[in-house]
């Protein structure tokens, strides 16, 4: 009798969280059109490519939806302008951004205002010599500056 | 006895009158006090072994009399003995079964809450909305030419 109950409170917790699953794919796969009027809101600048985005690029598209009422007003300026060219970015290049804001978020803070300082001077650079660094840097990407 | 019974049967179907239930009431004394004569007889003609084995089992049946009184008397005063659910009254016990599968649900619940609680936070602060609100933005991260530069910088 024991045992059952105990299948039985495994099955429905199992069925659970198999329903979250659902109704977290179901909504990656929700039209622009279907989006509620926040996230539309939020996700303005990827309004001509939404849909084309693929499910999984749509799910994290959701989720920043979903973390950008929790910001600043000066944070959510900062995604809004930053997103259309987010989205066009390869997973890999993604993933690799990921793991060095990660690391980014570790350093001291006067390393972190030296990277930003950097990455000011480096902007200032032109382009063409910027697109030369790129063409000669390998594959890889190296993250010395991040540790 | 067998004469009780037949009078007994005998007067079943019949009306009782008071008089009859005084002298059933009187029937019943003298049967008793018979049984009670047979019981002392026997007694005067007891063996020695089998008074003893009498004594063992009385005083076995009142130490567990006087041990049962005293579990039911520390019980009402302090814990209960049993489970711990007896805590909260004697209802809780005697349902103990549906009771305490309603906490296990309770805890899984709370678990589980604590859980995405737990996740919720953690990957608040990493989820790509805080890295694109970051004091750097996504490019510098993923600029291999940045990466270059800063090599040689």
């Amino acid at each position: 009798m024991v045992r059952y109950q105990l299948i039985l409170k495994f099955v429905l917790g199992l069925l659970f969280v198999m329903f979250a699953g659902f109704a977290h794919a179901d909504e990656a796969n929700l039209s622009w059109s279907q989006l509620s009027e926040d996230q539309q809101k939020v996700l303005n600048p990827l309004s001509s490519e939404w849909d084309s985005l693929r499910p999984w690029q749509r799910e994290k598209m959701l989720d920043i939806a979903r973390d950008y009422p929790k910001m600043s007003p000066q944070k959510q300026e900062r995604v809004k302008n930053r997103l259309s060219n987010w989205s066009r970015m390869t997973p890999y290049e993604r993933e690799n951004a990921r793991k060095k804001h990660q690391r980014f978020k570790g350093l001291p803070d006067d390393k972190k205002q030296a990277l930003r300082e950097k990455w000011h001077k480096y902007q200032s650079l032109s382009e063409a010599e910027r697109a030369k660094l790129r063409a000669e840097s390998p594959d890889t990407y190296g993250d010395s500056a991040f540790e | 006895m067998s004469w009780y019974r037949d009078n007994m049967t005998h007067k079943k179907n019949d009306d009782l009158s008071a008089d009859d239930i005084v002298a059933d009431e009187m029937v019943e004394q003298q049967i008793a006090r018979h049984m009670a004569d047979l019981l002392n007889d026997g007694a005067q003609r007891l063996m020695p072994h089998q008074e003893q084995r009498l004594l063992l089992a009385r005083d076995a049946a009142v130490s567990y009399l006087a041990e049962r009184q005293a579990q039911l008397q520390y019980g009402n005063g302090h814990v209960r003995q049993g489970n711990v659910l007896r805590w909260f009254g004697d209802r809780f016990g005697q349902q103990h079964r549906m009771t305490s599968a309603a906490l296990v649900i309770l805890v899984m619940l709370l678990t589980l809450f604590a859980v995405q609680q737990f996740e919720w936070n953690s990957n608040l602060e990493n989820s790509d909305a805080f890295l694109l609100a970051s004091d750097l933005p996504p490019e510098a991260y993923a600029d291999k030419g940045f990466d270059a530069w800063l090599d040689t910088n």
